[in-house]
């Protein structure tokens, strides 16, 4: 066989050119969790403003900004590219595979993540952010109302939401036909199972927004007609397509949490997870039901009675599913031998913080009661409570115990749970006073609020609670930065774990798995340990590994994109095609020019002591 | 993983079974759709709603010819192509619902 | 990840099918399929509630000619059946015939752009232009991303074409034929909804 010219970069040229995905999720990791802090700085921002009534620290159109980003960029910019950095790190060691499906596509979902998110911020420095709130309402996000700050929300999130759309096409393929002999579906993990249900969720609601953002860019750049109610366009029709995506996205957010969740519950429990088969098919339903209950976000704008029946009740019958989930995770930890480290600190943590936030949400969902509810404090409560409470905890949950495999180092377990402590109390202290003032009249979205009306004490207590929240974040990166100045130390099996991530060496190396691993059963490598194995029984002799070459066409693929929304922000649309064009280049080259890869030797992994 | 290895009679058999005679009968049939759809448009002396709804089912017949056989969704190995387009048609069938039902009042 | 080992010489019976990249860039395509439905579906909605919206500018019923819609649906269903033809020869391993069949289909796609550009032509010199109505917006979006799609089809057939005839028939080279079928036979699918939703519908109003 034929080797191909073996290209090996380091340095800053390995990271641009990866198409690794233990690396991608690295770089996933590092610009979510900056984005994180970004957000986290808006968030805080806000909250100062907040904190006293009739403040001037930021009024107005920059208040507007502040909140429209601080939404925008940790939906978008934060919690998927931490769960696209899960998922790349852990979905292919979990199904027994050495890498994801298209490797190259996995370099360009990031990239384009990556340039999306870079140019939505560049609007800080070019006028003014984008300040139609995350949610981005025509007719107020048209051009009569709003200026540049709005196209750099249209372009940015079209360019990063493509990378989202190419990343859930992959993990599709890579679940469905690169899983290890023996593991069935009804043998995968969970973690794998929630990213597989959650990349179908993103292959169709994606296209929803892209469609929208195509139709208000359109409106705003070429004079279009969508939303212009003047010559016969309908405002309704962005809500219906942004919610049609925005309800699904949020279960995108949950999904991966779910079974972060789940995978940290029965390890630290010392017991495999209660329920597994009504936990697959609660996940699909769920997955499912996202698709039905959109219009639960447009109760008040006049749908009438009949459709806001239907979406009422479609919504409560979501919380049938994730209720199963919460009970099988309690009778997971009951009866369990329960260690108590900081990923499964955080794991308990939100098991009742999400179902506090559950709980708003079926109050939400009865739709005389959304009347009082809607564009009030208590909405924001309730989303925080399940993307904070829900999202971000698993995201620290996972964070703790996926760390070693990722690093081969285990971060601090002090500092963990001083992290916890104040991120979790910071957390409460902040939100839940917000449901209050939400019920005592407090509308969302707005800069100040007046002396003497009861708000006072409520927003006073959010606010030291969210500098809580920003002394926890600064304890986790003390610990990150702490702990990456040691060697690697960490064991193959910190947690003496169940699933096949655990059977390799921490950190893990290049190709996976030297030899792919037979599967048995459920819990794979926890079967092999209770039948006296220390490894997993290969399913292949020992030969050379194929490996997809490096490529720097991604990055470049996505500076042709940044560089045409620039085009079609500042109408200057020879820019656009010069940008398009590069892209295209590139797809040309990708094709023209086949990637053979190449191998590594079997005398490279016997130096590991394989067995042959 | 080593290619899909067959004999060669088994290969012979299956190219006689994989004729052309079911494509040119797809291609056929959806001729024949489209002009029963446009005779029934420009001659046709119906109710409308009917019409609405005839003219949907030819649509979706001659949709599901033409995935059955020219993008071989009729044979085996689909399951995955057929559950995802169904999924995806039910998707664009919920925004539909909405932009019917939900908004002009 | 496995390299391509066959025997040797002889192709394998399908052999976009016969690597594991093959497999998975087919499986991959179809999801992108499903995508791509929810896509033009959500176009499809956005036309449809905006297809009565008409304050300026001609109406549907006023504006299609049914004939030169009937020719173009002539022209992509012929086009999409040369497309199975190319895939059949894919599957004898017949080179020229495959390369051959792709030409034909490119040939036909150009026909039907250039019959929807003279349509497109018409239509703005009669006062239905992107910007006068939301009907006429959504129609141009609708039938223009279709058009584009068409458009990006026959470029990447064509390329195919000129790769097919320098890098032959392979198990790395069929599965990029194969889907390249699948997607020209999908957007012959769109236009069966578009000459169904958009004209014939247009004109019963």
């Amino acid at each position: 066989m034929a080797h191909a010219h073996v290209k090996r970069y380091s340095g800053i040229m390995d990271w641009l050119t990866t198409v690794d995905h233990k690396k991608i999720a690295i770089l996933y990791f590092t610009a979510g969790g900056f984005f994180f802090l970004l957000g986290g700085l808006e968030a805080l921002l806000i909250r100062l403003q907040l904190m006293y009534p009739d403040q001037h620290l930021f009024v107005g159109d920059t208040y507007n900004q502040i909140l429209t980003m601080h939404g925008t960029t940790m939906i978008f910019l934060a919690a998927m590219p931490l769960l696209f950095g899960f998922m790349n790190a852990v979905v292919p060691l979990q199904i027994g595979a050495r890498d994801v499906a298209f490797p190259f596509v996995n370099s360009l979902g990031f990239w384009l993540f990556f340039a999306g998110g870079v140019l939505m911020n560049t609007s800080w420095f070019l006028g003014g952010a984008p300040d139609a709130g995350w949610t981005g309402y025509a007719p107020l996000s048209t051009d009569a109302y709003t200026g540049r700050g709005t196209d750099f929300y249209v372009l940015g999130l079209q360019i990063a939401g493509i990378g989202t759309l190419i990343g859930g096409i992959n993990f599709l393929v890579t679940i469905v036909n690169m899983r290890a002999p023996g593991m069935t579906f009804m043998r995968m993990p969970l973690f794998t199972w929630t990213s597989f249900i959650t990349s179908t969720i993103i292959l169709f609601a994606f296209p929803a927004i892209t469609v929208g953002l195509v139709e208000l860019m359109f409106d705003r750049i070429f004079n279009g007609n969508f939303f212009e109610v003047s010559k016969g366009g309908n405002v309704v029709l962005w809500q219906h397509l942004f919610w049609i995506f925005g309800h699904p996205e949020v279960y995108i957010l949950i999904l991966p949490a779910f079974g972060i969740i789940s995978e940290v519950v029965s390890t630290f429990s010392k017991k495999r997870l209660f329920g597994y088969s009504s936990m697959v098919f609660a996940t699909i339903l769920i997955g499912f039901l996202s698709f039905m209950v959109w219009a639960h976000h447009m109760f008040t704008v006049g749908m009438g009675p009949v459709a806001n029946a239907i979406f009422g009740i479609a919504t409560m019958t979501i919380a049938v599913p994730t209720g199963v989930k919460i009970f099988n995770w309690l009778f997971t930890l009951w009866g369990g031998q329960i260690r108590f480290t900081t990923a499964n600190l955080w794991a308990i943590g939100f098991i009742p913080t999400f179902v506090i936030g559950g709980m708003t949400g079926v109050m939400l969902a009865v739709p005389p009661a959304d009347y009082q509810y809607h564009d009030s404090y208590f909405v924001i409560a309730h989303f925080h409570y399940v993307i904070v409470g829900g999202l971000i905890f698993s995201v620290f949950a996972g964070l703790y115990y996926w760390w070693p495999k990722m690093f081969g180092r285990l971060l601090n377990e002090g500092l963990g749970k001083l992290h916890f402590w104040t991120f979790f109390i910071g957390f409460h202290l902040c939100f839940f006073p917000q449901h209050f003032l939400g019920l005592m009249g407090m509308p969302r979205r707005y800069f100040t609020f007046m002396p003497g009306e009861g708000l006072d004490e409520g927003n006073f207590l959010s606010t030291i609670g969210a500098l809580l929240m920003g002394v926890g974040t600064i304890v986790l990166l003390v610990n990150i930065v702490a702990t990456s100045v040691k060697k690697p130390h960490a064991a193959a099996d910190p947690w003496d774990a169940r699933t096949l991530e655990w059977s390799i060496p921490s950190p893990a190396p290049e190709y996976n798995f030297k030899q792919t691993p037979l599967v048995r059963g459920l819990d794979a490598f926890w079967k092999e340990k209770m039948a006296g194995n220390k490894e997993m029984t290969p399913a292949e002799p020992l030969g050379p590994i194929h490996m997809p070459s490096p490529s720097i066409l991604p990055f470049i693929m996505s500076i042709g994109l940044f560089i045409a929304g620039y085009g079609f922000m500042y109408r200057t649309f020879v820019v656009s095609i010069i940008g398009i064009g590069i892209t295209l280049i590139c797809m040309l080259l990708r094709s023209v020019f086949d990637d053979h890869g190449f191998h590594i030797e079997v005398e490279e992994l016997q130096d590991k002591g394989a067995k042959a | 993983m080593s290619a899909h290895q067959e004999s060669s009679s088994a290969a012979g058999q299956r190219h006689r079974h994989e004729g052309p005679k079911n494509h040119y009968l797809s291609y056929i049939v959806s001729i024949i759709l489209t002009m029963l759809a446009f005779a029934a448009v420009i001659y046709g002396d119906l109710n409308r709603a009917f019409l609405l709804w005839f003219l949907v089912i030819l649509a979706l017949a001659q949709v599901i010819f033409q995935l059955a056989y020219w993008m071989h969704m009729k044979d085996r190995g689909h399951t995955y192509p057929i559950l995802f387009l169904a999924m995806g048609f039910v998707t664009a069938l919920t925004a539909v619902a909405a932009a019917v039902y939900w908004m002009w009042w | 990840m496995s390299t391509a080992h066959h025997a040797a010489g002889a192709l394998p019976h399908e052999p976009e099918k016969a690597t594991l990249e093959g497999k998975n860039k087919i499986l991959g395509f179809w999801f992108f399929l499903g995508g791509e439905t929810v896509l033009f579906g959500t176009l499809f909605a956005t036309f449809i509630a905006l297809r009565n919206q008409v304050p300026e500018g001609p109406t549907a019923q006023e504006l299609f000619n049914l004939s030169t819609v009937a020719l173009s649906t002539f022209i992509l269903l012929t086009s999409s059946l040369t497309s199975v033809l190319a895939t059949m020869a894919l599957h004898r391993h017949k080179l020229n015939a495959l390369l051959g069949w792709m030409a034909v289909t490119v040939l036909f796609g150009l026909a039907f752009l250039g019959l929807e550009i003279y349509e497109f032509t018409e239509y703005v010199s009669e006062g239905h232009t992107f910007t006068s109505s939301a009907f006429s917006t959504s129609f141009y979006t609708l039938v223009g991303f279709h058009g584009g799609h068409v458009l990006f089809g026959v470029i990447w057939i064509t390329l195919l074409i000129l790769q097919g005839m320098k890098k032959g028939l392979t198990v790395v080279t069929a599965p990029k034929f194969y889907v390249a079928g699948l997607y020209w036979h999908f957007i012959d699918v769109v236009w069966v909804f578009i000459f169904t939703v958009v004209y014939l519908m247009g004109k019963v109003g």
